[in-house]
């Protein structure tokens, strides 16, 4: 990576006439763009204009150089050289929390001067350089993690399904997939312990052994077979997922599913009235030797199945709060795009402070 | 999040105090794994004073209790608040980590 080079502007305050103008001249040569001041206040009014290099003298006619610097340091990121008239004055400076980051004392030579502030700027081009790759790389992640979202929208006849995801960090631990079958589709929602990047590399491996026992016909077969394999990655880190699988046969209307510790998933019917789907179990990875049976649910036309993940669980009291107020949203919206968007959006408040997806499959009224 | 570790003759109390979440949780595991490694077989988690515990959290308790069962002791849970009732009811781990009405009771009759 490279920066592209900029004008760097320094700003010297320095009531000495003579002082100020060798700082000005040395700074030009070094290829700043230099404003000046006398006194403190012109200084201040200077420094928020803006400045990346700050030479303050420490005794200014109308203010004390200490409290200058704190209150620029309240606006300011600009690197502040603090000169002072003795060199013992530095000793005690030190132990202030100032806020400059550098003291050099008077007389000091151009030299010492140059290279104290390549040192200072040095260190910031080291440090943003790694903030950048850093921020860079946090980018590519996020972006690779909604890759990994379903992106074709699926069409069946009677059936409409829409899903979202926020993470509360760059990337975070839930996820939703879905894809066609022949009878109709399968679809996860999964929520991996934790958050940020840990928790999104747990959930890209789940994402991909729930979809390597798609061509198994029994349920409870493929969520074992895959249960397993997720142990056996899970062992080492102290992790868990909670995970709601569900198989759609699009004729019947019949929805088979496993709820592995989840316990947020709500059939919503036709008539507005809604029901919590219970888990048959714990996450899976949360405990040895478990299994977990399958159950089925019919989505009557107008009905609806809604799966939240715990984030939104936040903003509610408790979870028949919560079942209440996500069924009415989903009785309310004209369709599960609709119904996602809405939910999303009450998520959308500081308490809720971990990653929200929903997925919701609606049988379109006949 | 403090935890308080009290010894209570039969079993070893930790009282933890606070939100049990994903800053909180490796500080409960270094406290229990003290514990055990001290020679504590039964361990009470007195929850009575945690408001909130997210799933980090859950994940701590559940380290905890492999932890004390690898050992040859058993961890339990007292005292338990209604979000992390909430919590364990919703992800079934109420059949694992059974909640106890008081630290005393949670060993009461072994």
């Amino acid at each position: 990576m490279t920066v592209a080079p900029e004008i760097r502007r320094a700003l010297v305050v320095e009531d000495d006439v003579d002082i100020r103008g060798l700082l000005v001249q040395i700074l030009k040569r070094e290829g700043f763009e230099v404003t000046e001041a006398a006194t403190a206040r012109e200084g201040l009014r200077l420094a928020r204009a803006g400045a990346d290099l700050i030479t303050l003298d420490l005794n200014l006619p109308d203010g004390d150089g200490v409290e200058i610097c704190r209150e620029v340091r309240t606006f300011s990121d600009a690197y502040i050289l603090m000169i002072t008239a003795r060199t013992d004055e530095i000793e005690r400076l030190t132990g202030l929390e100032t806020g400059a980051d550098e003291y050099i004392s008077k007389p000091f030579s151009p030299r010492e001067l140059v290279a104290r502030i390549n040192s200072l700027f040095r260190r910031q081009s080291h440090q943003s350089a790694v903030d950048v790759a850093n921020a860079d790389e946090r980018q590519r992640a996020a972006e690779v993690q909604q890759n990994l979202l379903p992106r074709d929208r699926l069409v069946l006849d009677d059936f409409e399904l829409a899903g979202r995801f926020r993470p509360s960090r760059s990337v975070g631990g839930d996820f939703y997939d879905w894809y066609p079958t022949p009878d109709g589709l399968h679809f996860t929602v999964a929520d991996a312990m934790g958050k940020g990047m840990g928790a999104a590399l747990v959930a890209a491996t789940v994402r991909a052994i729930m979809r390597s026992v798609a061509s198994q016909p029994s349920l409870e077969t493929a969520f074992a077979t895959a249960a397993r394999a997720t142990e056996a990655d899970l062992d080492h880190t102290s992790s868990f997922v909670t995970l709601f699988h569900g198989r759609l046969d699009a004729a019947s209307g019949v929805v088979g599913y496993v709820d592995a510790g989840h316990g947020l998933a709500l059939h919503v019917a036709a008539d507005g009235t809604v029901t919590r789907l219970p888990s048959a179990g714990p996450p899976v990875g949360a405990w040895p030797d478990q299994v977990w049976p399958a159950a089925t649910l019919r989505l009557e036309p107008g009905d609806s199945l809604a799966i939240v993940s715990d984030g939104l669980l936040d903003i509610y009291e408790t979870v028949d709060q919560f079942t209440e107020a996500v069924a009415g949203v989903v009785s309310a919206a004209a369709g599960a795009e609709e119904a996602c968007a809405v939910l999303l959006g009450l998520a959308d408040v500081p308490e809720v402070a971990d990653d929200v997806t929903v997925v919701i499959l609606r049988h379109a009224r006949g | 999040m403090e935890f308080t570790v009290q010894d209570k003759g039969h079993y070893t109390e930790v009282a933890a105090n606070g939100r049990l979440n994903m800053v909180a949780a490796p500080k409960l595991r270094k406290v229990v794994d003290e514990v055990v490694n001290g020679g504590g077989k039964r361990i009470v988690v007195n929850l009575a004073d945690t408001s909130f515990m997210d799933s980090s959290g859950l994940g701590a308790l559940i380290g905890c209790l492999k932890l004390a069962r690898q050992s040859g002791g058993d961890l339990r849970i007292a005292a338990v608040q209604p979000q992390v009732t909430m919590v364990l009811e919703l992800t079934s781990m109420n059949r694992v980590l059974t909640p106890h009405a008081t630290a005393g009771e949670a060993f009461g009759n072994d």
